[in-house]
């Protein structure tokens, strides 16, 4: 596979996954402010803007309207739903020839049809039905993507944009809650609850825990559950498997580098205990995990995309 | 606020029934004709006294029998498909970038098998031509020394490569795809009307809209014994694979300038249908005279390229040294007869209009045969006689500089002021080697849905020719249309757009 | 006579570069008084090199590399023998003029008819004709081209570093200087205006005595004219001589754009600096031998250090194009 179709792949799977964590996120908070106070949803509103920009906000000036807008339709937020879409549609471009004319539709179709909705649009009625019918759009597209292609290196790379994507983003999520823990002003009941949904987890978790909501065990659940899609481990066990599955004829010297880096992340999740964590260890543990999955990210590129040409196959 | 679920953009047939109605339609009569003008050029589907030609009448009875809605509903719907598809060319202005489909029209243009026949039997010919001619310039230049082309226009040519003197190309085959504009004069015959032999694109479009017009009308397709045309992918990937001495593992790579490039589409459509690999010039990389891409296992080699990007592009080493879109080295390996290109370097110097008058002459040289298909008249102002003709009668031509293109340096006589065509004439006399002229060209008309009814649009024809070790024209072209009534631009760029092109087996 | 020369060429980056690809064309010509008695050039970092006969004769060499280097440098070490020169007579007979035809000039000739990248007609060249009462020619062809060649040198000073890289004569003919390069343009484009085939040359002078203004141990460049009567003839309008057994050719084309020593690209986000010395002395019997007239063997071998002193930065002829490409992500 070419290494420049290699790299849109990537980025491509990367951008989906952004802007449907993005749209996820919107459509939670939309959807849960309604049972808060403003206070309260004020303070959430502003982790949601930092777990999906990485800029910490003060709480006091934000409206729902305001913030909403930023986060799905400001073209000039490069972090907002639609510039993800948008370079997501971009690389898919760059690649058409290695996608099917189902994934390459869906995905046009979902950008052409988010492009031209405005706030206004969508905020006199259910403001949050737009992003859970697009959240519905992109779970079609995975399911297109997965059936259409052929599972063969460039699905592979799809599944490690989506997958290292993941992880930056639950972590980022995570650190967040866990680090506002900590502090006198730390995140309430319901907040916890709002993770959860956030990570799709709310259902999956409480069949494993019951419904007590308790930090400690949603800690565990999204950084160790093996099965639930949405957790840390799940993402690493993919990505690892993935890693295995790129660029098959790869001189091992170079294979070398990226497997090493895997390993270490495999076994630093495989190893971790959530009881060692929950003193305050969890932001730690995450902070440790995305800067691996950073190395793995630069590994890729060195060794398969921008590696130095000296040999010939 | 509900969000309604995409509609389904694949539905712009429908049943389709033939010949139910028996209804022959007039023009500038019956609906949905009602505005269809017959003028002094030839028309497709109505003889000079009104009548439906008889290739047309399956099609006139369908489209009569359906309500205007329904039409329209079709064409929105075809309209979508495209632009779900991704079939758009991008234009920018200012700092924004629009996205546009190439409008396509619902109704076919049909081709009779004889007219066909004699289409095809012309363009072979004088592909044959135009590459004996290239293997002349770039050998021996025997129709130099036997003047019957003068070397200044050669010498003269910036698309002449002289990097190319002594090369030898597979099969003697310079021009590997070709695609030659084809238009229908007043008396109803096809006549050349350019060869585009450096990077012609369209075929992509010449497809698509066979998957429009064949769902549109299913029935009439079905029974008019259309010719298929999806086969134009094999065919070029076999032409592809005939310039390389190799049978198996044959690795084909497309070169595309990029995502930004109005073909892109194309590009990126023809490598999927022939499973061949889109590259760009950075994904390539010369290495002791081969060419490799990268991949991400490591450089592979690459065997044939059928490029889309020109000649002054291709090789930062040889040709521009601004190209940020060739690869450099890219000629070396060329020379070395490492890897094919198509179309071979310097092919640019054929399709000039100075050399397009000649053509009929080359075929006469070379072939010692008469042109099946003529060119549009031509006066070459370089010839004493022709430019005395020209000169008289400048108010009815239409005078191009042969260097340039996109309408540069032309005079459009029967426009143009007095004072214009005087200060032209001064032009064209300082400098006769540098013009051309041509009547006012008039093309055909055809059936076209323009939203509230069937009108008559000018077209024209472009079919493919492909020349490896054989040469093969699929069955079919691109018409292009000239949307705008009364206009007879059909470049896309300008508010063209296209329609099928059925091509019939008898 | 024999002369043997020595030809370095370095590049200098800013920082690491890789995958460059150079052609070079500084192998001597064999042809006429001149043959090539050695040749060997050789690459450091090593590379494997090719080659290959341009349509005009010269002789290319071209190599890639693909791993990363600061500094890359290119020697060239040629041994000439330039046998006895034909005696030019001082003058033809007007006739000469009707010579031109279809006859006598081959494709070749006509190539070097027409305007070309450098050497091309400009509203600036059409004045200084006018100027320098140059616009027709006067005499037989070989008179002509000598007051052609006389005029040009009389009108403008030798001064390296007015010029670029790629400069048109234009600029050249606004200040009434330059170097040898720009003289040859203008003198091609002169000559081919009335109607005598004419071509560039790039090669090397060796220098006697402080009658040459172009620089000595560097590379040179001249025009060579057609004359039906007596073949291609140089014309050295820097030095206002015409070309003889001390003008060894290298290459011959349309302009400098066909023919510069080096040319290349690179990809790395670094510039370049170019140093070029050329050591050009008379010898007594070649080095070797061996008949180098074709072009068919690529070489490598081992550079030898060379001497710091001899590095001279000498860029202000050497006008080569390096082109840097952005590297990609």
């Amino acid at each position: 596979m070419l290494s420049r179709v290699a790299a849109s792949l990537y980025w491509m799977s990367r951008y989906i996954e952004r802007a449907e964590h993005t749209a996820r996120l919107i459509a939670v908070k939309l959807e849960s402010m309604v049972e808060q106070t403003p206070e309260d949803a004020a303070v959430s509103w502003a982790r949601v803007t930092q777990a999906l920009t990485g800029v910490k906000t003060a709480p006091l000036h934000l409206d729902a309207f305001a913030i909403t807008r930023y986060l799905a339709f400001d073209r000039d937020n490069e972090n907002s739903l639609i510039t993800s879409l948008s370079l997501a549609r971009d690389n898919a471009r760059q690649v058409r020839e290695a996608l099917s004319n189902e994934v390459w539709e869906n995905l046009n179709r979902l950008y052409l049809r988010l492009a031209p909705v405005t706030m206004d649009s969508i905020w006199v009625h259910t403001p949050a039905r737009l992003f859970r019918d697009l959240l519905e759009e992109m779970h079609v597209l995975e399911g297109v993507t997965y059936s259409t292609l052929s599972h063969g290196e460039g699905w592979y790379f799809l599944e490690l944009g989506r997958y290292i994507e993941r992880v930056q983003q639950l972590g980022r999520l995570l650190n967040i809650h866990f680090t506002a823990a900590q502090t006198g002003n730390g995140p309430k009941y319901f907040d916890w609850l709002v993770l959860l949904k956030f990570c799709t987890a709310f259902e999956p978790y409480t069949k494993k825990y019951t419904a007590s909501i308790r930090p400690q065990k949603i800690a565990e659940f999204l950084l160790f559950d093996s099965e639930f899609p949405h957790s840390i481990c799940f993402s690493v066990d993919r990505m690892t498997e993935a890693l295995a599955r790129v660029a098959p004829g790869a001189p091992q010297a170079r294979r070398a580098a990226v497997e090493r880096l895997a390993g270490r992340l495999k076994a630093a999740v495989d190893l971790g205990q959530v009881d060692e964590l929950m003193s305050g260890g969890v932001a730690a543990f995450i902070a440790d995990i995305t800067k691996q999955c950073d190395q793995i990210h630069k590994a890729l590129y060195s060794s398969y995309i921008t590696y130095s040409a000296e040999t010939v196959l | 606020m509900q969000h309604e679920v995409f509609a389904n953009t694949e539905d712009f047939g429908g049943p389709d029934i033939v010949g139910a109605t028996g209804h022959i339609s007039q023009p500038g009569v019956d609906a949905p004709y009602a505005n269809y003008e017959l003028g002094k050029p030839f028309d497709e589907m109505f003889s000079r006294d009104g009548q439906v030609r008889a290739t047309y009448v399956a099609i006139d009875s369908r489209v009569s029998s359906l309500p205007l809605e329904e039409l329209n509903r079709r064409q929105q719907a075809v309209e979508k498909s495209f632009l779900h598809q991704g079939i758009t060319f991008t234009v920018y202005n200012a700092n924004q970038a629009t996205e546009r489909i190439i409008p396509t029209d619902l109704l076919p243009r049909i081709v009779t098998a004889r007219e066909w026949d004699r289409i095809e039997r012309g363009l072979t010919q004088r592909i044959h031509a135009l590459n004996l001619f290239l293997r002349d310039i770039y050998t021996d230049g025997r129709a130099l020394k036997d003047g019957v082309v003068p070397r200044s226009m050669i010498y003269g040519s910036k698309h002449y490569r002289r990097e190319m003197r002594g090369i030898q190309v597979p099969h003697g085959a310079y021009v590997n795809i070709c695609g030659s504009d084809l238009i229908r004069n007043e008396a109803g015959d096809f006549v050349v009307l350019e060869d585009n032999l450096r990077v012609p694109s369209g075929v992509s479009y010449m497809l698509a809209n066979r998957d429009v017009a064949h769902r549109a009308f299913p029935a009439v397709f079905r029974s008019m014994g259309v010719r298929p045309i999806e086969h134009y992918p094999l065919e070029l990937l076999a032409t592809l694979r005939s310039l390389t001495p190799f049978h198996e593992d044959v690795s084909i790579a497309i070169l595309t300038p990029g995502v930004f490039n109005s073909a892109y589409f194309e590009h990126a459509f023809l490598a999927r249908q022939m499973g061949v690999a889109l590259v760009e010039g950075r994904d390539l990389l010369v290495n002791d005279n081969v060419v490799y891409t990268r991949t991400t296992s490591g450089l592979k080699r690459i065997d044939v390229i059928y490029r889309r990007i020109d000649d002054d592009f291709m090789d930062p080493l040889i040709f521009r040294n601004d190209s940020a879109l060739g690869v450099p080295g890219l000629f070396n390996a060329y020379r070395a007869g490492n890897v094919m290109i198509a179309n071979a370097l310097g092919t640019g110097v054929a399709d000039d209009k100075a050399v397009y008058a000649y053509v009929p002459r080359l075929i006469r040289y070379y072939l010692a045969e008469e042109p099946i298909l003529e060119n549009v008249e031509t006066f070459l102002c370089r010839e004493e006689k022709m430019l005395q003709h020209v000169l008289g009668n400048l108010d009815k031509l239409v005078v191009k500089a042969v260097g340039e293109s996109g309408g540069y340096g032309m005079l459009i006589g029967p426009h143009a002021s007095t004072n214009e065509r005087e200060d032209f004439a001064e032009k064209i006399r300082a400098n006769p080697e540098n013009y051309i002229a041509q009547p006012t060209i008039q093309l055909s008309t055809a059936p076209t849905f323009v939203g509230n009814g069937i009108e008559a649009r000018h077209v024209d024809l472009r079919p493919f020719i492909l020349h490896g070790a054989e040469t093969k024209l699929v069955p079919g072209a691109l018409t292009r249309v000239a949307l705008k009534r009364g206009s007879l631009v059909v470049n896309s760029s300008q508010g063209g757009g296209s329609k099928d092109t059925w091509v019939l087996s008898q | 006579m024999f002369y043997s020369i020595r030809h370095v060429t370095r590049f200098r980056y800013s920082g690491p570069v890789r995958e460059s690809v150079m052609e070079l064309r500084m192998q001597p010509r064999s042809e006429g008084p001149q043959t090539l008695r050695s040749f060997q050039i050789s690459t450091n970092p090593r590379a494997q090199l090719y080659a290959y006969t341009d349509h005009l004769g010269n002789a290319v060499y071209h190599f890639n590399l693909l791993r990363e280097h600061e500094e890359l440098r290119i020697e060239a070490q040629a041994t000439v023998e330039i046998g006895q020169m034909p005696a030019w007579p001082d003058a033809l007979d007007p006739l000469e003029w009707s010579r031109y035809n279809d006859f006598n000039l081959s494709d070749d000739h006509f190539d070097m008819l027409e305007d070309s990248w450098f050497a091309r007609m400009s509203p600036e060249l059409e004045s200084f004709m006018k100027i320098a009462d140059l616009q027709k020619p006067v005499g037989d062809p070989l008179s002509a081209l000598k007051a052609l060649q006389c005029g040009i040198y009389g009108s403008f000073e030798y001064e390296p570093g007015v010029t670029e890289v790629n400069s048109p004569i234009d600029v050249v003919l606004e200040r009434r200087r330059g170097v040898c390069q720009d003289f040859a343009h203008i003198m091609t484009a002169m000559a081919r205006r009335w109607g005598i085939p004419c071509r560039y040359v790039s090669g090397y002078l060796y220098h006697k005595g402080a009658r040459d203004r172009s620089a000595a141990n560097a590379t040179h460049a001249w025009a060579e004219a057609y004359l039906p009567s007596l073949g291609w003839v140089g014309f050295d309008p820097t030095n206002n001589i015409m070309a003889g057994e001390r003008h060894i050719r290298a290459a011959v084309g349309r302009d400098y754009a066909d023919v510069p020593p080096t040319r290349g690209t690179y990809k790395g986000d670094a510039n370049s600096e170019l140093s070029i010395a050329v050591l050009l002395e008379p010898t007594q019997a070649p080095v070797r031998h061996e008949d180098f007239l074709k072009v068919a063997r690529p070489m490598v071998r081992p550079t030898a250090s060379m001497p710091e002193r001899l590095y001279h930065q000498q860029q202000q002829q050497q006008q080569q194009q390096q082109q840097q490409q952005q590297q990609q992500q």
